[in-house]
């Protein structure tokens, strides 16, 4: 059977995964109160990394992309309103992430997904924080004090999600089977 | 979180259905002057050219009949936050930012605390582009569908299919993710409140405990994704079913058809944001 260069599996999880992304944001589930300056670590980078680790850079990138384009629609707050800085970085969450994975992956799955998860969220955090400061929303010392305060929490949890998520993942796929004509 | 309705929350760039002219606009010109308005405030740096901008997209917010009250509603959560920012840029960014056009002069020097004309600029400019790509971002998402914007998105990457870029599926990416937004929250209600009567308690712990909560996140996320993934199985072995070879030669029953508004529209749209960031280092302030 014909496909397009996107394979029907590639087009309904990239969909399905930004659209967790996007409720993750909307009900504000998303958002894990911590004491710094920003108030929130977040987990809605999540659904990008898992992509990325599932189906490969171009699902990734693609979630990522939605991602922050929905973050840049929906921001109150100036340094958000910008494209630059919410959707630009964004892009990269799903690309890194596969291929920290895709390098890490013959070592033990465990240690893939866990670095995925790090690299990934290191490069919301990071490019988010630099594309801020390029644009002048944030002092270079403010960027680094929100980066670590921030950081650190975040990449812990999007680590134990990530393994949580994908472990279960595996289960359903193998528990179901796949009929593919 | 003690309440369950999850759903009300869904209410951000709702189409608020009218009858004026930008809600009679093709959504691809839309999303064109979209784009194209969206780059002249990106990159408008001067007080002159950001004041031009403000003016001019409130005209068309007040010209498509969005009511201010509804956009500013949405940042009231907000002004706390912006008001410390604009404070902390206007406080402490005095070295890092040559202001457009003018040399760098001291305001106010006292310690860590240097405001600069520089830092003032920074200030306004951004605060003046935010409400620019606030009432551009109404604009578009108030007066179009949902359904229209993945239209237009996809009849304008089109053209770049030559150049292997899938428009059909990247468009249809979009709408599987819109249709499964309000059925994702549904589903997160529905785990919300077994696991509530389960005995999970979801209340915010306060800050210092993020760990515990982030645990407790976990145990409506997990079975989220899971959930997920069960009905993407199923919309896979529909669509495979159902033969979809993806948008090779794909016809669509909604046409979308240019009206003599949208060539002025665009031309003009393109014609502004072209002079805007062309002339964008010869405005005087």
């Amino acid at each position: 059977m014909a496909e397009g260069t996107l394979s029907v599996r590639k087009i309904v999880i990239a969909g399905v995964l930004s659209a967790i992304a996007i409720v993750l944001g909307w009900t504000r589930l998303g958002f894990i109160p911590v004491p710094t300056a920003a108030g929130n670590a977040t987990i809605m980078h999540v659904p990008a990394i898992v992509g990325g680790v599932l189906e490969g850079s171009i699902v990734g990138g693609i979630v990522g992309t939605l991602f922050g384009l929905f973050s840049f629609l929906q921001a109150t707050v100036p340094m958000f309103k910008d494209p630059l800085v919410a959707v630009l970085p964004r892009i990269f969450i799903g690309i890194t992430a596969w291929m920290a994975y895709a390098g890490f992956k013959r070592v033990n799955e465990y240690l893939a997904l866990v670095v995925a998860a790090v690299v990934g969220t290191l490069t919301n955090t990071i490019g988010v924080l630099t594309m801020a400061v390029l644009r002048g929303y944030m002092a270079p010392g403010v960027a680094w004090t929100v980066g670590l305060t921030h950081g650190l929490p975040e990449i812990v949890v999007a680590a134990i999600l990530t393994v949580a998520i994908v472990v279960a993942w595996q289960h359903v796929e193998t528990g179901r089977g796949e009929a593919k004509m | 979180m003690e309440d369950f309705e999850l759903l009300r929350y869904v209410t951000v760039g709702q189409y608020l259905p009218g009858d004026s002219v930008v809600h009679r606009l093709d959504p691809r010109t839309k999303l064109s002057v979209f784009l194209f308005l969206t780059l002249a405030a990106t990159f408008s740096l001067s007080y002159a050219a950001n004041a031009i901008l403000v003016l001019l997209t409130l005209g068309l917010v007040l010209l498509a009949g969005i009511p201010l009250r509804y956009i500013l509603s949405g940042l009231r959560p907000a002004v706390p936050f912006i008001v410390v920012l604009a404070v902390l840029q206007l406080l402490f960014y005095g070295d890092a930012y040559t202001p457009y056009g003018t040399e760098t002069q001291d305001l106010l020097r006292w310690g860590w605390i240097h405001v600069t004309n520089g830092s003032v600029q920074l200030v306004v400019v951004s605060m003046l582009r935010f409400v620019v790509l606030l009432f551009l971002t109404s604009l578009l998402t108030n007066t179009t569908t949902l359904t229209g914007l993945t239209h237009g998105v996809e009849a304008m990457l089109r053209p770049f299919g030559r150049l292997g870029l899938p428009a059909h599926e990247l468009s249809l990416v979009a709408t599987v993710a819109l249709r499964f937004v309000p059925l994702l929250a549904e589903q997160l209600e529905i785990i919300l409140k077994a696991q509530a009567s389960r005995g999970a308690s979801i209340a915010h712990q306060g800050k210092l405990r993020f760990v515990t909560t982030a645990r407790q996140v976990a145990v409506l996320i997990v079975p989220l994704f899971v959930d997920a993934f069960r009905r993407a199985e199923d919309l896979i072995l529909a669509m495979q079913a159902r033969c979809y070879v993806g948008g090779q030669g794909r016809s669509s029953y909604v046409r979308l058809h240019f009206a003599r508004a949208d060539y002025v529209a665009y031309a003009s749209g393109l014609l502004f944001a072209a002079a805007m960031l062309a002339l964008r280092n010869r405005f005087p302030i």
